[in-house]
């Protein structure tokens, strides 16, 4: 029997199918904001497609080594859709895979026992409840801001301190954290137009990306807030995270040495929140430490 | 008895999170990933084991509550197999007290003053004892009933 009339391909052909149907309709229907990834795209559709292909694969008697398998091909299938498609970033695609592997094996096993027993009640009321919760989620709003803070102590004094929090050159201490090392941009320098509320700012990152930032609050040798006037285009943060403001407090704490708090606030566009705010506050910290421990070692050796 | 990481360290401190409906499940899903990883052959005994009891009159096996397989005897449970291969099963607390003698099997990785027990299937054939424990369970509610 050719490839593509077989149980199998049926299987992925219809579950990726269905998904992409499912997210092409929330994308371009004012369910939600254009940007919002919710919880259901991430959990209830991964699912889905895990007891659709199940119900295509049914009479094939799959072991559970061979339904593992043949889902985790599902799964990577989807992400290499997405990639195509959606055009989703390496970084975001290596964040999301975890959640989309997990719940599509969930749903072929959970599938896999449904159809076995071939209880219809049974299995029209877990697709039912599969699909009123797609449709609260759907229709709920979606909005999260969160602040990081982060804080290291410095052996200056805050006057030495400041003129490196401004502004500095380049990072070249080697990347620690492993998201940046398999790729994504960290931060590397900072420019300033002038010493001065209302000043302009910069933050480069490793791939030349830049956010522009405007500074909000001057107090010198005590805070430095700075709001983000403008992202740069990178498909790894677009429409997923809006950093929307940084503050950096020096605390002089009166025997040499200074407390330097970094803080920064940010707005996710994906959901759930019990996964990606994991990662965006791991993210941001490592931004933070990496920014603060730059700053320590200028403000320590000069 | 040298007990699976992973899976300890979420009874240990995320135990709590059992009665969230389909966590169980997803946590089951990460086991049988890590099984493909580490033992894929346990996959195929566990799959053999269920075929197994399958056969035997009146029985039935269903979606444990808390993940992995449940093995029900005449509408009732005698025991459960999560996907690292860890059995729980149900007897007396005295034939709990003898099989403990004999040294194979363990207290219940949580409920320990039931008549629970746990027993690990890491080779084939840990998979014939697994097999005994059950029939013992079984006929204990044949028995019974």
């Amino acid at each position: 029997m050719k490839f593509y009339k077989s149980d199998l391909f049926k299987g992925f052909a219809a579950a990726n199918l269905f998904a992409f149907l499912l997210i092409g309709i929330l994308k371009y229907t004012a369910l939600q904001g254009s940007n919002t990834l919710i919880f259901s795209i991430f959990v209830i559709i991964p699912l889905m497609m895990g007891i659709i292909a199940s119900w295509f694969w049914r009479n094939l008697d799959f072991k559970s080594r061979t339904l593992l398998g043949n889902s985790i091909l599902n799964g990577a299938l989807a992400i290499l859709f997405s990639a195509v498609f959606l055009r989703e970033g390496v970084i975001c695609l290596i964040i999301v895979s975890p959640l989309i592997l997990t719940f599509i094996i969930t749903g072929a096993f959970l599938g896999h026992r449904m159809f076995k027993k071939n209880n219809q009640k049974l299995n029209v009321s877990i697709i039912s409840l599969l699909f009123v919760v797609f449709i609260a989620d759907s229709l709920s709003s979606h909005d999260h801001v969160n602040m990081v803070s982060d804080e290291i102590i410095v052996k200056a004094s805050p006057e030495k301190i400041w003129k490196n929090v401004v502004a500095f050159e380049k990072i070249k201490q080697k990347d620690q954290f492993w998201l940046f090392r398999v790729g994504m941009p960290s931060p590397m320098q900072t420019t300033v137009e002038g010493y001065h509320q209302g000043a302009g700012r910069k933050c480069i990152f490793s791939n030349g990306y830049t956010f522009d930032e405007k500074i909000v609050t001057y107090k010198p040798n005590e805070d430095l807030t700075f709001r983000i006037t403008g992202q740069p285009l990178d498909p790894e943060i677009m429409g997923h995270i809006d950093i929307q403001q940084g503050q950096f407090l020096l605390k002089d704490n009166g025997n040499g040495t200074t407390t330097l708090t970094g803080n920064s606030w940010y707005k996710l566009h994906v959901f759930p929140l019990w996964y990606y705010d994991l990662w965006a506050e791991s993210i941001t910290r490592n931004v933070h430490l990496r920014v603060m421990e730059h700053i320590k070692q200028l403000s320590e050796n000069k | 008895m040298k007990t699976n990481s992973l899976f300890s360290f979420v009874l240990r401190y995320l135990g709590f999170l059992k009665a969230v409906p389909l966590l169980p499940l997803v946590f089951d899903s990460m086991l049988k990933l890590q099984t493909l990883w580490t033992n894929a052959g346990l996959l195929d005994w566990m799959d053999e084991l269920e075929e197994e009891i399958l056969t035997w009159q009146g029985t039935s096996t269903g979606l444990h509550q808390y993940g992995g397989v449940q093995f029900n005897a005449y509408g009732k449970e005698i025991g459960h197999l999560h996907s690292n291969g860890l059995l729980d099963v149900l007897y007396s607390k005295r034939i709990k007290a003898a099989l403990i003698k004999q040294g194979r099997i363990e207290p219940h990785h949580i409920f320990t003053d039931s008549g629970w027990i746990s027993f690990y299937i890491k080779k084939q054939e840990d998979k014939n004892y697994a097999k005994e424990l059950l029939e013992m369970a079984y006929w204990r509610l044949r028995s019974k009933d």
